[in-house]
Order: C-alpha cells, then structure tokens, then sequence
C-alpha cells in the first residue's frame, strides 16, 4: 500500500488539504490488538467521535502527520473524541521503535494482516475516517492533514454530542 | 488513470525510435551468458535480547535455473535446538527454520549458501525452442496473490497499458508494460527495504513510487492480468556489477541491505525471460552523479537491456508470494527476501538489522 501523494506536495500547494464529507458506505465495527495491552473493541468508543487513522511507519507523510494528531489530542482533552491510530501490516516491534521515539496519548492499533484496512477500503496510507458519536463515518481524507487547524477543528467539534459542541452564537442573535 | 498521465504508455513506441543519437553512446551494459561465477553467501543472525522462546527462518537460495542460477549446498553452525530445512509446497521456496531452547543466552546461527550464478540475455528477436509452461505452471504464474491482484484496477490499467501500445503478442504486451513500468513509476529513497508491493494500493492511489518489491510487482501483476505469465524473482545483489552500474551491484562484502527482487515474463518460444524496469528507475536515481535523466545514456542502455537481459552479480531466493512462516501465527509474508525471527511471540523487524541481529556477508569464490 504506497503512500498517498502528500496534498502539500501538488502543484497547487496553496490549497490546503481538507476533510470530506462521507458519502460512502458505513463501515463494519472492528476489534484490533492495542500496540501495548489489550484487544479494543471500535464499539466501545460509541459515544464519542472517534478519529480512524490509518497509517505505516514507512509512509513519510504518516510521520509528521502523527505529531499533528498528537496536537489534537492534547487540544481536545477532556472533550468527546477519541483517536484510533491504526498502523498496517506492520511487525509490532517496528511499531513500538517508531512510537518509542514519538509518544503519542492516544490509541494505537495493530492491523497486521490488513483485515480492517480491506475490508474499509483504504487504497493509500494515510487515511483517516471520522466517526460521528453513532459511529457512522461522515468525514474522510486520503493524504495528511494538519489535524491542529482551526478549521479541522471545527469539523471535528461539529460532531461532538450536543452537549458536549462549543457554543459559538453571539449574544445579539436573538 | 488520468491522473497518471496515462498517454505516457505511449512509450511503448519502438523503443529504438526514442533513443537519442546521443544515447549510443560508449556506455555497455550487456550481460551474456558466459563464464559461471560462485559466491558464498552467509546469512548470520545472533538475535538481540534473547526472551522466552525464539525461532527464525532463514531463506535459502532455491531457484534451480540450470542457464543461470545453481544453487549448492547450505550449510549452518550455531546453537540452535533445532534446524530444520522446510520447502513451501506451493511455490518451493526454501528456508531454514531454527528453534533455540527457551531464554537460550546467545541465540545465533550461520549459514552459508554457495552458489554458481552467470549472465542471462534473451535473444528477442530468435525465437528458441523452449519448453513451454504446464498447465499448472501458468495458472500459478498467472493468478493474483494477496499483493497483486489481476482483477479491478490491475486489469484495468494492464488492458489500457496493451490498447494503448495496440500489443497483439505476449512479446508486444510484455515489452508495453515494461515500457510503461519504466515510464511511469520512480524510486523513493525513502522507501524501507524494498518497499511492500501493494500493486492495487499503488495504482488507485495513483502514487507509483517505491522500490523494487513495488515496480517489478507492478509489473509482474500487469502482465499477468494481461494473460502473460510473469514472477517476481527475490534475492540479493552479491558481487559488484562488471560493467560499471553502481548501482546495480553490491557495494562491498556486506550485502546485508542489498537485497533486490527481479522480474520474469514467459514468453513462448523463448522460455523465462528477465525483465527488470526497477533497476531502470534505480539507474536513474542512483547512479552517479545521481538523479539522470531518462535519456542520459546509462539509463537508455540500462534500459534497453533489462528487458530480455540481466547480470549475473544476484543470487536468487524464490519466486514465493503469502509466505507462512512455519511454528508461527504470525500474517503470512507478501514475500520472503529477508531473514526473519520471533522472540517471545513477536517478529524482530527484518528491515532493521542493526537490531534484529543479522548480516549477510558475501564473497566470490572460484567456481570450479
């Protein structure tokens, strides 16, 4: 599975990547190996939005991506999102080298014989879903993105249960 | 395909109609089967921080071609428990598969593979008397494998590539794919080890670059989605090339990242025939100066011999696919070129020696 063409390195650089909206298929619950502990199960994250990310080791945009990933998860804490850092086909103890020299806060899962990636479809690393708090995907991007944006972020928020959205009217709106 | 520019598969135009005056230039590259040359190849491994129970497997040369790779005898000397030489039934790839007793202190293994290689080069335009391909042969070389699929996007393309060129022969269709191959992919450096060879993955993404795991798969899954039966053949350059390539050769005795997968097509009359447009990418990115131009005469030559020719400085594993590693559960492998071990239920990573341990050190030896 290559890497998708870094959206920063098209010719039209000025654009920058964004999410899609989702117009595909649901997508089928999975239960994966975490890189450290136990098994985990997507539908335990019900009630959350929940970032799939699939990626690998080897695919440089994956790289800088994840630090970005990172910056969202520690923008978002104590807010309902989860993020499911997927790696593909990869051997555990390359994986572990790779997160030993860039900690994350987040879930890291094991697909190791492309079961998920398959059966969800991902054609290029790395590919990211969001989930909405039901689990249904309704955002998607093939190619990296910087998941600190401002933008992403409102995307991301978007989603979150009612509750839990930030309040942005302002007070004249009456 | 459009986002790949797909009228470069127009280069399937007479290859000798696009060369340059300049390109026939001095520069030679044109492997002949001639004299037979020996390597012993020896694989080392001395798994790092030994845990719990440990195993690898170690892949040996077994393609018997008796034109241009013999393998001779293997041999090994270290502390395992247990050493068993294991064939895969389905594609005869061979490997040793070493058990050390549990928390073994120093687990560590040698093997030493002699083996007689020599030049091979096609005559494309004299068709020969070769045997043609069992049944069972050219379903084998024709069917998908977990990587390389031949229906979907491959078949797509494939049928594209040879419309396209307006191939009718297997030669035409495997010599526009070849062509396209070359044109159309690049090599990364930045790709681990010799890249994963997700044909489907390379072609929806519209991103063909990698190494050779990636091209020559690519190639090997176009042509047989075009009905021409091809392998992809996986070894390791062992002596440097004697024609001046650089980068088509080892670079020293330490041959522990030179691994290097090939191509073959089948084409009737003429029997197995080498193929290798990775190399053609390799050429361009790495041989110095670097970074050449497609019709910098090293790559014109390069090209047009590694359709039909290649040098006999490579020792050839396997032509296996979706390798199960025999006393493991781990995924079976899209293919094995590398040594592989566990310790304590997990795979080391081939792709990192320094830390797995392994080396393969390899040196020229008479051939009598």
């Amino acid at each position: 599975m290559p890497a998708s063409a870094a959206p920063s390195e098209s010719p039209q650089g000025s654009i920058p990547a964004t999410l899609k909206a989702w117009s595909g298929p649901e997508k089928h619950p999975f239960s994966l190996d975490d890189l450290y502990g136990p098994r985990r199960d997507l539908r335990a994250f019900a009630g959350k939005v929940v970032l799939v990310h699939f990626f690998a080791t080897w695919c440089e945009p994956c790289v800088s991506e994840m630090a970005s990933l990172q910056r969202l998860a520690t923008a978002t804490r104590g807010k309902p999102l989860a993020i499911l850092a997927v790696d593909v086909a990869e051997v555990d103890l390359r994986v572990r080298a790779f997160f030993d020299k860039r900690p994350v806060d987040f879930t890291v899962l094991l697909d190791r014989d492309r079961a998920v990636s398959k059966s969800w479809d991902v054609s290029a690393l790395p590919t990211t879903f969001v989930l909405d708090a039901d689990l249904v995907p309704r955002l998607f991007i093939e190619g990296d993105l910087d998941w600190s944006r401002p933008d992403v972020l409102a995307a991301i928020e978007s989603l979150y249960p009612a509750a839990a959205r930030p309040q942005r009217e302002t007070t004249d709106n009456k | 395909m459009q986002r790949r520019e797909f009228l470069k598969a127009t280069a399937a135009l007479s290859f000798a109609t696009v060369l340059p005056g300049t390109a026939r230039s001095e520069v030679v590259f044109a492997p002949k089967p001639g004299a037979w040359r020996a390597v012993e190849l020896v694989t080392k491994i001395e798994i790092d921080r030994p845990d719990s129970k440990m195993q690898a497997w170690i892949p040996l040369p077994s393609v018997h071609e008796n034109e241009w790779m013999r393998p001779g005898e293997s041999t090994w000397t270290g502390n395992a428990a247990s050493v068993t030489r294991v064939r895969d039934a389905k594609y005869g790839a061979e490997m040793l598969h070493v058990i050390w007793k549990d928390n073994e202190f120093m687990p560590s293994i040698e093997v030493t593979s002699r083996v007689l290689m020599r030049d091979r080069a096609i005559d494309l335009n004299k068709p020969g008397h070769a045997a043609p391909l069992s049944e069972a042969e050219r379903k084998l070389n024709l069917e998908g494998t977990d990587l390389i699929p031949v229906d979907g996007i491959v078949k797509q393309t494939s049928d594209k590539i040879v419309a396209a060129a307006n191939a009718k022969s297997d030669i035409e269709k495997a010599r526009a794919i070849y062509e396209w191959v070359v044109e159309n992919t690049v090599r990364v450096a930045a790709t681990r080890g010799c890249g994963v060879g997700d044909v489907a993955a390379m072609l929806k993404s519209g991103n063909l670059g990698g190494k050779c795991a990636d091209l020559n798969a690519l190639y090997v899954g176009l042509a047989r989605a075009a009905g021409v039966p091809a392998r992809d053949v996986y070894g390791v350059r062992v002596i440097p090339s004697q024609f001046g390539y650089k980068s088509l050769g080892a670079g020293s005795a330490n041959v522990t990242k030179a691994q290097h997968c090939r191509a073959e097509v089948f084409l009737e009359g003429f029997g197995w025939v080498p193929v290798d447009p990775a190399d053609v990418r390799k050429v361009m990115l790495e041989e110095p100066p670097a970074n050449l131009g497609i019709n910098d005469p090293k790559v014109v030559a390069a090209r047009k011999t590694l359709f039909g020719a290649w040098e006999g400085n490579w020792v050839a594993y396997n032509t296996a696919h979706d390798i199960a590693l025999p006393g493991a559960k781990h995924p079976k492998l899209g293919f094995l070129m590398y040594p592989q071990a566990e310790r304590a239920s997990l795979l080391l990573d081939c792709l990192d020696p320094d830390n797995f341990r392994y080396a393969l050190i390899s040196k020229e030896v008479p051939a009598g």
